[in-house]
């Protein structure tokens, strides 16, 4: 098998071996017979016959070589030849099926190596579109290299419809309805909340964060955006909120019969009743009084957190809005011993802009707290200072102070000072989170002025209803502090 | 200023809330009839005339709303005073109310029954009573 084919001649001899026969036939045999000149002729003629028929014979192999090299070239690659004829025709038949061998050989290998890194490149994919967060890589044009599933599900597109397109004309992003460009969002580090607008104007809350590939130009990748879908966490959000809501309306129904019940028990035996028992009764009333509170609370927060907290601003007398939140809470100071002033004002209040409501609370509110965290012979002072745009309202107590640290968290939800050493610290850690809120609906501001031990001063703003003039008070101080806002939280 | 000559009809679903304001308010002197749901609410204004309403908003079947709608549509020449009995946040609410005609709201849970009784008393007598949180919002 191994031989060389050139080698070879056995083909040649044969050939030549039958031409010699054919041409040697008629005077062999005239060397015995004598021969007229026709039999000569019909022994030539016959010998030459007999001589094609056998070089026919052995030139047959040849069409096999040619069919097999046909069959192969079609793409079975398992034909192999079978001559055993000697000759050269063998020769070519054991090469062409030692050709056949080795390159079935390289074609396998080639198919298990292909077959591998498809394998690699599904298992990536795979990878990829399991993951939750939408993935986009892009080139250094920006154009869309690679999405995966849930960047599909995001953007609204197909496949065909990104690869090779920029990404610039695929997605707008949108943040408080400021569009964010591409260069911008193409940068290391971007991480913010946005809208992204896809397909068909297909808007989606997420948050998108990029990373920056771009060192090897080979692969032509520059950077990688991932986009967190949020509208499933608003969702649960939203539920969150409903159902905060549904529970605190439904506690509040059996809650309003506890309270009624109680309050006309109190008020009908309170002559018959011992001391002692009363104060039983009076405590547990108090207690659902608080617990009223709390939940009216968790509502205001609910609507806030909901963005349906209603605040109707028109314009509204003040001082009577000051002057019953005060005297609601007389009772509540006398019976701490505290002194509870509200300071008139000279002139007139001009008329504010805001919710009557809505402002009672936010008064009441600071001033109870003021009260709640003043020992027994302190101040609680309310004073109002008037610029020509707006009202300053303080609310300064002789209290326990705010420690320098709490301040900055004082307004947050569910924030409440700690190791204030004090029984009356039984707050919800709400009541400031609402009024800011409300104050802030109200375009005002509020800041807190504090030293632990010394009391506490918080203000807020509201602006002046009418514009027409006449400045009640000019005072140049007040503007500075309210401009400087030193303290604004 | 004679109690006893008025009579109230007071629909609200919750037993307690509705068995604790009819006491109190007989108590005060009037004639108080309730009912535990609109339909037999609605019947009961059908059958007899009273001088107030006290109306729950929340009620099971036809609520404090469709009742108020439906008598006025039969009445409207009624001078029966409506006030509505409501639940924190049901601001929206209130003023379909107050556009139907209702005169005052009060909000259950911050009212003590007796506070309930002088609101009823003041919408029917005037205010000359003891004093009580505002019982109209601020707009209507």
């Amino acid at each position: 098998m191994e031989q060389k084919p050139a080698d070879k001649k056995t083909l040649h001899i044969k050939i030549a071996f039958i031409v010699i026969s054919a041409v040697l036939l008629p005077y062999l045999v005239g060397l015995f017979i004598p021969l007229n000149p026709i039999l000569s002729i019909l022994l030539a003629a016959i010998s030459a016959v007999f001589s094609i028929i056998i070089i026919f014979l052995i030139l047959k192999p040849l069409q096999e070589v040619i069919n097999s090299t046909h069959i192969f070239s079609d793409g079975n690659l398992n034909h192999r030849i079978d001559i055993r004829t000697g000759d050269e025709f063998e020769s070519v038949g054991n090469s062409f099926n030692l050709m056949a061998e080795k390159i079935s050989k390289t074609i396998q290998t080639y198919e298990k190596e292909k077959d591998i890194a498809v394998s690699q490149k599904s298992k990536f994919e795979e990878i990829l579109s399991s993951v939750i967060d939408g993935i986009i890589a892009l080139d250094f044009n920006k154009n869309v290299l690679f999405l995966n599933k849930a960047s599909k599900e995001i953007t609204g597109y197909t496949e065909a419809e990104c690869y090779g397109k920029s990404i610039a004309q695929l997605i707008h992003l949108f943040s408080n309805n400021d569009e964010i460009f591409a260069k911008t969002y193409c940068q290391e580090g971007f991480n913010q909340s946005v809208n992204v607008v896809g397909k068909g104007g297909k808007q989606t809350k997420v948050s998108i964060m990029t990373a920056q590939v771009g060192t090897s130009i080979q692969t032509n990748l520059s950077c990688i955006l991932i986009l967190h879908d949020l509208s499933k966490e608003e969702e649960l959000e939203q539920m969150k909120l409903d159902f905060v809501s549904m529970a605190s309306h439904e506690l509040k129904t059996p809650l309003t019969s506890i309270i009624g019940y109680l309050s006309v028990t109190l008020d009908e035996i309170k002559d018959k009743l011992p001391g002692e028992n009363l104060e039983l009764l009076r405590k547990a009333f108090i207690a659902a009084q608080q617990l009223q509170t709390l939940i009216t609370n968790l509502l205001n927060v609910n609507k806030i957190e909901r963005d349906q907290l209603s605040v109707s601003p028109e314009p509204v007398e003040y001082f009577p809005i000051l002057s019953k939140a005060t005297e609601d809470l007389r009772a509540q100071a006398n019976q701490k011993n505290i002194i509870l002033t509200l300071i008139p004002q000279n002139q007139p209040l001009p008329k504010v802009l805001a919710d009557q409501i809505r402002l009672g609370e936010v008064v009441g509110n600071l001033i109870a707290n003021a009260i709640n965290y003043t020992n027994p012979g302190g101040k609680v002072e309310i004073s109002t200072q008037v610029s020509p745009t707006e009202i300053t309202t303080t609310v300064s107590d002789t209290g326990i102070g705010i420690p320098q640290e709490a301040i900055p968290h004082l307004f947050n939800k569910f924030f409440r000072v700690s190791n204030t050493g004090q029984k009356a610290n039984k707050g919800t850690g709400l009541g400031l989170y609402i009024t800011k809120s409300i104050i802030e609906k109200l375009h005002g501001k509020i800041w807190v002025e504090s030293e632990a031990g010394k009391g506490s001063k918080f203000s807020f703003t509201l602006p002046i209803a009418t514009q027409k003039g006449s400045v009640l008070n000019t005072d140049q101080f007040t503007s500075y502090a309210i401009q400087s806002g030193s303290l604004n939280y | 200023m004679n109690p006893a000559a008025k009579k109230i009809l007071l629909v609200e679903d919750e037993d307690f809330i509705r068995e604790l304001y009819v006491r109190q308010l007989s108590k005060a002197g009037f004639e108080v009839k309730s009912a535990a749901d609109g339909q037999t609410g609605l019947e009961t204004l059908k059958n007899e005339s009273f001088d107030l309403l006290l109306l729950d908003i929340m009620l099971p079947g036809m609520n404090g709303l469709q009742l108020l709608r439906e008598f006025k549509t039969q009445n409207p020449a009624s001078t029966m005073i409506t006030i509505l009995l409501t639940n924190l946040g049901q601001e929206a609410v209130i003023k379909e109310g107050f556009e139907l005609g209702a005169q005052a709201y009060l909000i259950k849970a911050s009212y003590t029954p007796d506070q309930v009784v002088n609101e009823v008393k003041n919408a029917l007598f005037g205010s000359n009573q003891t004093p009580t949180p505002p019982a109209t919002p601020n707009q209507t």
